[in-house]
């Protein structure tokens, strides 16, 4: 999908709904509600609690939209205010959790759409990493962060970084393994919607 | 040399090997066939979707902008002077949509524009076509309102046939139908149909006991 093409038309509407104007925001929201919520949703790991923090993410871009100075894509910003909120709205969720003892078992999570094989595997695995292994990969290998980027994102060195990147392809793949296991078996469709 | 670690071959993805292991990757069949597939799991990643939110997810989002004060201004449709238009005003309006003149006050039938509209939401074949069969409606609708308020001003105006607006509202209702249809859980188009049902029945009851005096 290209979001990019229609520049004035872009910061016009960032205009409008700078001032509250009601279609603005709507316009906007569909135009980038997608992209907002797959990579909150990755991060979240969670259908639910990934409508929660979309939606912070969206009322925080909102709020912010006056400081909004065109210095990058409209795009840009909001991924990033996106996976900010995602990210601060998920350590809450630990810690809330933390406090509230153990969570139950993990009850696996099957992707929102109807779409290839492949991407159901690749999902369901995604659900599967450790949060910090999983926020490194999705940032860098699903959302193109440098490590730098991530560095910054996250308050790691770009060091630390790498390592996390590593571990996380390396555990993906036996997830992705352990995955094709259990597919190749009568019924393992039941999971997939 | 033993075989490569998989977060090493993890690494190798998208950065570069030693001279030694380069040496051991081109005469290992395992750990090659295992760089490969690592590379193919990254480039899947990176091919990954964007994902649609749940249904329902605006409203929900658009009333908490509301209470946090986010959205101060009433938008296009309450400028236009919508929320202040009694039912039967807006049922009017869609009148004046289908079978208006061009503000000249003359009301006569346009059959144009009417089979137009009818056949677009006859040939409607997806969730695209349905929404533009809708967006249309309601961008006519707006014309309408806007029309018909200039009339009102104009004491000039001259009064519809409750039939040809029990007519117009069955067309809307159609039009509403075949959307709905095509997205049946979308809260937007059921509450437009429900709107347009609701004129449409209102305005049936009155062809039925002869009031004609309504405007």
């Amino acid at each position: 999908m290209n979001i990019e093409t229609s520049q004035p038309t872009e910061r016009a509407l960032v205009r409008l709904a700078a001032d509250g104007d009601a279609h603005a925001i709507r316009v906007l929201y569909e135009r980038y509600a997608p992209r907002v919520y797959a990579v909150v949703r990755r991060i979240a790991g969670d259908d639910d609690l990934a409508q929660d923090y979309a939606q912070e993410a969206w009322i925080r871009a909102i709020r912010a939209l006056p400081t909004f100075r065109g210095d990058s894509r409209f795009s840009t910003w909001l991924h990033r205010i996106a996976v900010n909120a995602a990210l601060q709205a998920l350590r809450k969720t630990e810690t809330r959790r933390k406090h509230e003892g153990p969570k139950p078992a993990d009850v696996p999570i099957a992707p929102v759409h109807r779409d290839s094989l492949l991407q159901k595997r690749l999902e369901r695995a995604l659900d599967g990493l450790p949060e910090g292994m999983r926020r490194v990969l999705i940032l860098h290998d699903v959302e193109g962060y440098t490590h730098e980027e991530i560095g910054d994102v996250l308050g790691v060195t770009s060091g630390t970084s790498k390592s996390q990147l590593f571990k996380a392809r390396s555990k993906m793949r036996v997830l992705l393994a352990d995955l094709d296991g259990v597919l190749q078996e009568p019924g393992a469709e039941a999971w997939s919607i | 040399m033993e075989h490569l670690t998989h977060e090493r071959l993890a690494a190798l993805v998208d950065g570069p090997s030693t001279a030694e292991e380069a040496t051991h990757l081109a005469g290992c069949d395992r750990c090659t066939a295992e760089l490969n597939t690592l590379r193919e799991q990254v480039a899947a990643l990176g091919a990954l979707p964007e994902l649609m939110p749940p249904k329902g997810d605006w409203y929900v989002l658009e009333a908490k902008l509301r209470s946090e004060g986010l959205i101060n201004n009433p938008g296009n449709f309450m400028r236009l002077g919508l929320a202040q238009t009694p039912g039967w005003m807006k049922a009017a309006a869609a009148v004046l949509l289908f079978l208006s003149g061009t503000g000249t006050g003359v009301v006569m039938t346009q059959p144009g524009m009417q089979e137009d509209t009818s056949l677009m939401a006859d040939r409607v074949v997806s969730v695209e076509d349905a929404a533009s069969a809708v967006r249309m409606a309601e961008q006519q609708y707006v014309s309408a309102v806007t029309e018909y308020r200039q009339l009102l001003a104009d004491d000039g105006g001259v009064a519809v046939d409750p039939i040809n607006r029990f007519a117009a509202l069955e067309h809307l209702v159609r039009v509403s139908q075949a959307a709905v249809r095509q997205a049946p859980g979308d809260p937007f188009l059921n509450g437009f149909l429900a709107s347009a049902m609701a004129e449409r029945d209102a305005a049936l009851r009155m062809v039925s006991s002869g009031q004609d005096n309504w405007f």
